[in-house]
């Protein structure tokens, strides 16, 4: 650990458990990872590995057992609710594989969210918001209800709701595993274009052929992070 | 965010459930109309008994035979030792200086026969004090005079409507009637008084005491009123009476002295009370609309636990959960609040319309008060749900379908 510019994000030995029926389980076991400015990470794992886990750590959904995340220096685990809320909002877009769009507000409406608890003014939010739709293409479609949406168009909403903010991190969580491939791919685009543009994403997802299109994959199993040869390895 | 944005949060959350919107609103609107309704009935009877009450002058001491409390507690009804006398009456007059008149009545109820024409009324039995003491006139011919009350005669006074009933058009004056088959000379009748506490004061007719104590067969009073003579002596006059009296039945204090003033204080501690137990048992209505609020917001917050993750992870803090589910519930109970008054206002007006003799007034205080009571139950059976929304886990809440 040398380097003179600070990351991004770093977790140095992020362990959490949970308490299930009484009982503690492990999600991460003493997790490193570093992501500068600019990466395009994938976490690749089998489900139940604990990738999950790492993706609530790193959007600061969940706060670590023991270890610390830091974000642009700040480190998490001193964060009160609202704090995480704060940092949630603005330097933290999410992309989840089920979409999670509000089913009975417009396109716009939804991109608009991020920007509501930001307290942008209601006719900046508009403008804002259209913005980040015609970046996903999807001008047309502002107004439409996000449950008349196709999934492509859906997961595309998403994707500018999570732009609109203008985070430090685009946080995936098989963004491509409800659609089909001709449309997953579509998705796959437009990370990929915005990770040209300068955003920084993190992927998440188990599919080794999305992995691929990040330029940097680290692999997780059984809470632990480990290499390529072991992850091999270990599914046989 | 802002108050208004917040309110425009819960109006799309409202618009799209409407109707089950509109059910929970009913609870509160039928609870707030039926407190206007309530409230706006015992306001009306009590002004309307009020209004009433207005005529019969408030400088009025009444002497009634026996001890009776008329406020607090248990009637106390001991036997009268003494029953009240014309006796007590002429020393009434007497002794008490500060007493206008002095006006002892015989109460009883008789047959008045016409040639044929019959009709039963209230005979009261007076004195020419009487007259004074009550604020009735005489319209034609004369009251009864000293005279007439010394030598026993036979004869009276007649309200209207005995008037009407028994002679028609014809004249009266100086007719004779017939009271329980003894022959009365009409001599004099009296001015139009109308209707005062459902009793007819045109409907009575009037003859001197001791008359009526040998009609009657009775050597007792029904009552003693009098009147003192400044509305500011009301106090020592009671006093004065009471003493008078004490003496007068050899010490012993089996009569009541009653001011007109404690009656009505007491007949309208009834009335407001009246007023206050419907508006209560009206407002427990606007507490089940709560409930019903409660109910809804639960399911609601419920139903909506992964709109709350999503809300959650794109950056709402729990205070604006918290906020959102809270104006939900408010709005809730304040259009409903809202619809109730107009519902209340125009129920009262449309039963006022309906039935003109209803007395029924609208008071403001009432309208204010369901209004904000009905702003605060929403408020108060909202909390619950809205803590609970924000007290919600986004990871649970977003995987929560």
């Amino acid at each position: 650990m040398s380097e003179n510019t600070d990351p991004l994000l770093r977790l140095s030995k992020v362990t959490k458990h949970y308490e299930t029926g009484g009982q503690s389980v492990t999600g991460l076991e003493e997790v490193d990872l570093d992501v500068n400015p600019g990466d395009f990470l994938a976490v690749m794992g089998p489900s139940g590995s604990g990738k999950s886990t790492l993706m609530n750590i790193l959007g600061c959904l969940d706060v670590p057992t023991s270890g610390s995340y830091t974000i642009k220096g700040t480190n998490v685990a001193t964060l009160s609710t609202d704090e995480l809320a704060r940092l949630r909002n603005r330097e933290i877009g999410f992309v989840f594989q089920v979409f999670h769009l509000l089913p009975r507000a417009s396109a716009r409406k939804n991109v608009e969210l991020p920007l509501l608890y930001a307290g942008v003014p209601r006719d900046d939010r508009a403008r804002l918001a259209e913005e980040a739709l015609a970046t996903v293409g999807l001008s047309d479609r502002s107004r439409h209800l996000s449950n008349e949406l196709s999934g492509g168009q859906r997961q595309r909403v998403a994707i500018a709701r999570a732009l609109v903010n203008h985070p430090s991190l685009l946080l995936a969580d098989e963004p491509t595993g409800n659609l089909d491939s001709k449309t997953g791919e579509e998705v796959m685009a437009i990370l990929s274009r915005l990770n040209g543009e300068g955003v920084t994403v993190v992927l998440v997802t188990h599919d080794p052929l999305i992995a691929r299109r990040a330029h940097k994959i680290v692999y997780i199993v059984d809470g632990r992070m480990v290499t390529e040869a072991e992850f091999r390895e270990k599914r046989g | 965010m802002n108050f208004l944005e917040y309110l425009s949060v819960a109006f799309e959350a409202l618009r799209a459930n409407r109707l089950r919107a509109a059910l929970t609103m009913l609870g509160v609107v039928i609870g707030v109309a039926a407190v206007i309704l309530l409230v706006s009935l015992g306001t009306g009877t009590k002004n309307y008994v009020e209004r009433q009450f207005a005529g019969l002058g408030s400088n009025i001491l009444i002497i009634t035979p026996g001890k009776v409390e008329t406020r607090g507690g248990p009637p106390m009804v001991g036997p009268a030792r003494h029953k009240l006398t014309m006796s007590d009456s002429n020393i009434l007059q007497k002794k008490g200086y500060l007493f206008g008149g002095v006006a002892p009545v015989v109460f009883g109820s008789a047959e008045v026969r016409l040639s044929g024409r019959t009709r039963n009324v209230s005979v009261l039995g007076v004195t020419p004090a009487f007259s004074e003491v009550r604020n009735l006139r005489v319209e034609i011919g004369a009251f009864l005079t000293e005279a007439d009350v010394e030598a026993k005669r036979r004869v009276c006074v007649i309200g209207r409507t005995v008037r009407k009933e028994l002679f028609g058009n014809a004249n009266a004056l100086g007719q004779i009637v017939k009271l329980n088959g003894a022959r009365f000379r009409v001599v004099g009748i009296m001015e139009n008084k109308g209707v005062s506490l459902g009793v007819d004061i045109d409907d009575i007719v009037f003859v001197p005491v001791r008359t009526a104590q040998d009609l009657f067969d009775l050597d007792s009073l029904f009552e003693i009123l009098i009147s003192v003579r400044n509305m500011n002596d009301i106090e020592s006059g009671k006093a004065m009476a009471k003493s008078i009296m004490f003496h007068a039945h050899n010490r012993h204090e089996d009569f009541t002295v009653t001011d007109q003033r404690a009656i009505l204080s007491s007949l309208f501690t009834i009335l407001d009370t009246l007023t206050y137990v419907l508006g209560g048992i009206a407002g427990i209505s606007l507490l089940v609309g709560g409930i019903g609020i409660m109910n809804i917001m639960l399911v609601t917050v419920k139903e909506r636990t992964n709109e709350i993750g999503i809300r959650k992870a794109v950056g709402a803090r729990n205070i604006d959960i918290l906020l959102q589910f809270l104006f939900e519930a408010t709005t809730l109970s304040a259009a409903g609040g809202l619809i109730g008054l107009v519902v209340g206002a125009a129920g009262a007006g449309a039963l006022r319309w309906a039935f003109p003799k209803m007395p029924i007034e609208v008071p403001l205080w009432a309208v204010l008060l369901s209004f904000t009571f009905s702003l605060f139950v929403g408020i108060f059976f909202g909390v619950y749900p809205a803590r609970k929304a924000a007290a919600m886990n986004p990871i649970e809440a977003l995987r929560y379908e």
